[in-house]
């Protein structure tokens, strides 16, 4: 263990390291306050930037645009009500409010410091727990891979929120489009229709440039800009006080968003809205939430940070991405010529560790630069966005074109940022399309690999104690969601009807 | 019924006829081999049938609709969700430029269209220069701006997009007929 923690530090410690690292927490920061750019966004246009860069730099800069991202989604959150980020929409509901009563600055000092000591608890439990992960995933099989790759696939599916039906049905979209191309291990050229440009597949960098950042941007221009409020800012100084009566919802906050981020899919946006939830049910300042109550910023700005460093737990220790962006990060592994999964920890050391040891630095270089400088990052928001999505756009043209110097791609692009927006305005989660989409290969090498173990027979699945206990998580997974659902609606309903009952009798 | 509902069922009906599209090609590939392992087109079948199916239940789901609880509302009580909402309605209203839900809609297709041309141009005139009047196409046309600004936003844009991916990245971004930059 500390073995590997020099290691991470004596990679992370490089001039250009720190550099990129510096460079990834800025952009993030910006990034996640500027409305309709999220970090996902983000990191899938700025790959092609990072094309020279060494694996483990470019690494380093991505993820720090995915944890910056969620230091600036706070400053919009708060100042202007408008969340940069989806994990920072809960933070409106108390954050603005503080805003308007004049206690802006206390506001962003808080989530920056709650982001912190989250992000550093989430980062130690993260370097405990992934290479422990990883070193049982190295005993798994074909058939365990395969029971895992199930529930990642279901897990992203009942947290992405919406219907279950509609998750599922664009997970196994993201699988049907993986299937384009010729496959390994198979000399057919599937779904090509004759297209030389089809045979090697349809590459994910290209579709989650088009889905998150053009889809984003067409649902943009559909929905308008708001109007920007202007808060001034009279202070950063945060009371000892509000300190002390954050402290607790911190840790709550970085615990329940480790616990939820951990799991595929999850992801940091529903961490945040459950640590709000629990905080409001257990603080004794109840009646407070909603006007402005300090905890109601700390716990899901904890919770979302927390969040967004457990997402790296099934990303490194198994390779199976923990939400949006992390999936992006995933598809950014695979450019670089790396496979993502638990045998990284041993062939690339120094990779895994400098990554994590540089999210150390950089919630440091996040925290230093977010307590005074959150009131200049706000200038950012003077940009108009009718100036903004034309560069996005062309940004992620030229991107998808510099990652295959292929025209093919650009055209790629369009016809998902098509398909995106679409996406967008019927509500159809876009996180279990992406995951279909990255894990369909691995998904059909493990299909493969157990067809021949079980020399065709797929009840080998239930031969194995760890695959059937993985299935069973699934299956509970699937059901609980609808079960509780059922169970809050009757007893809401059971509710609204007795004050009725009450008055006619 | 609403567009919008009429819409994503359409969506769904289509995304069912993909799927019983990629089974009849799955099939077609060999989704079970002589030796009894897994062919080709099983995964094609597999994720074609489950689309198919999902997209169905959907459809089957949406014209049954009943309005139900949100993720947020279920969490943080039905007022938070009210609240969410509001803000969500507000936002549709008009925005800060004065324009309605129509002009935004007709912005789109503009910028839809602008797209599409710009990438039949780039054989012909190169991808720097095309994109350039993407830009200027899109800030005077579309955004309404004046001349100059439009002119210079552009200029300096396609400017640091030369400097990072021509010189820097050395990309070999298509030059066009026109073969100067």
């Amino acid at each position: 263990m500390f073995d590997n923690l020099a290691l991470g530090f004596a990679t992370a410690f490089t001039a250009e390291n720190l550099l990129w690292c510096l460079v990834g927490v800025v952009l993030g920061t910006v990034i996640g306050l500027l409305p309709g750019l999220g970090s996902t966004t983000g990191v899938a246009i700025l790959i092609p930037l990072t094309l020279t860069l060494e694996p483990v730099t470019a690494l380093i800069m991505l993820a720090g645009i995915y944890y910056g991202a969620q230091y600036g989604g706070t400053i919009t959150s708060v100042l202007i009500s408008t969340p940069g980020e989806a994990a920072s929409v809960v933070t409106t509901l108390d954050g603005y409010q503080m805003a308007r009563n004049g206690r802006a600055g206390s506001a962003l000092a808080i989530s920056a410091i709650g982001s912190f000591v989250a992000a550093i608890i989430s980062l130690a439990l993260l370097m405990t727990i992934a290479p422990a992960l990883a070193a049982l995933a190295l005993n798994f099989g074909p058939v365990e891979n395969l029971s895992i790759m199930i529930l990642g696939l279901i897990i992203v599916v009942s947290f992405a929120g919406g219907s279950l039906a509609r998750g599922l049905m664009m997970a196994a979209t993201g699988l049907l489009i993986s299937t384009v191309g010729v496959a390994t291990g198979f000399s057919d050229a599937r779904f090509t229709f004759g297209s030389i440009d089809l045979l090697g597949g349809i590459p994910f960098v290209e579709v989650m440039i088009g889905l998150f950042a053009v889809g984003e941007v067409l649902h943009q221009i559909r929905v308008g800009a708001a109007a920007p409020i202007r808060t001034r800012f009279r202070d950063m100084v945060i009371s000892r006080k509000e300190l002390k009566k954050s402290a607790a919802p911190i840790l709550r906050g970085s615990a329940i968003g480790f616990v939820l981020g951990i799991l595929p899919g999850a992801g940091s946006t529903l961490a945040s809205f459950m640590a709000y939830g629990i905080e409001k049910k257990v603080s004794p300042n109840k009646a407070n939430f909603g006007k402005g109550a300090i905890e109601g910023v700390a716990a899901p700005e904890a919770a979302n940070n927390s969040a967004a460093n457990a997402n790296f737990v099934p990303t490194l220790a198994l390779g199976i991405p923990g939400g949006g962006t992390t999936a992006v990060l995933l598809g950014a592994f695979t450019i670089y010529g790396l496979q993502p999964g638990p045998l990284l920890f041993e062939t690339q050391p120094a990779l895994i560790w400098g990554l994590l040891v540089s999210f150390f630095i950089g919630n440091v270089m996040l925290l230093v630069l977010n307590l005074p400088l959150a009131p200049v990052f706000a200038q950012m928001l003077r940009i108009p966005y009718g100036y903004l999505y034309p560069i996005i756009l062309l940004t992620s043209f030229v991107g998808a074109y510099a990652v295959s110097n292929n025209m093919f791609s650009v055209l790629l692009v369009l016809i998902f940022g098509i398909v995106g927006w679409v996406m967008k305005e019927l509500d159809l989660p876009m996180a279990p399309l992406v995951l279909g989409l990255v894990l369909g290969p691995l998904f059909e090498k493990s299909l493969v690999q157990t067809s021949a173990l079980g020399e065709g027979n797929f009840g080998i699945l239930f031969s194995s104690p760890i695959a059937i206990t993985i299935l069973s998580f699934a299956a509970i997974l699937t059901f609980a969601p609808i079960i509780t659902r059922r169970v809050v609606a009757a007893r809401r309903t059971s509710e609204a009807t007795k004050p009725k009952v009450d008055a006619a009798s | 019924m609403t567009a919008v509902s009429r819409v994503a069922i359409g969506t769904s009906v289509l995304l069912a006829l993909i799927g019983i599209g990629a089974v009849i090609g799955g099939l077609g590939y060999g989704v079970i081999e002589e030796d009894g392992l897994i062919g080709p087109g099983f995964l094609p079948t597999l994720a074609g049938g489950l689309v198919a199916v999902f997209a169905i239940g959907d459809v089957i789901g949406r014209l049954r609709a009943k309005p139900t609880l949100s993720e947020a509302e279920i969490i943080l009580g039905a007022d938070a969700g009210e609240v969410l909402a509001e803000e969500k309605a507000a936002e549709s209203d008009i925005d800060i430029f004065g324009r309605d839900q129509k002009q935004r809609t007709r912005m789109l297709v503009a910028v839809l269209a602008i797209l599409i041309v710009t990438l039949l141009l780039v054989p012909v005139l190169g991808f720097i220069i095309s994109f350039a009047l993407m830009l200027l196409a899109i800030a005077i046309f579309v955004e309404k701006r004046k001349w100059l600004p439009a002119l210079a936003v552009t200029a300096a844009a396609l400017a640091v997009t030369y400097l990072i991916f021509v010189v820097l990245l050395r990309v070999p971004l298509p030059q066009g007929l026109i073969g100067i930059i």
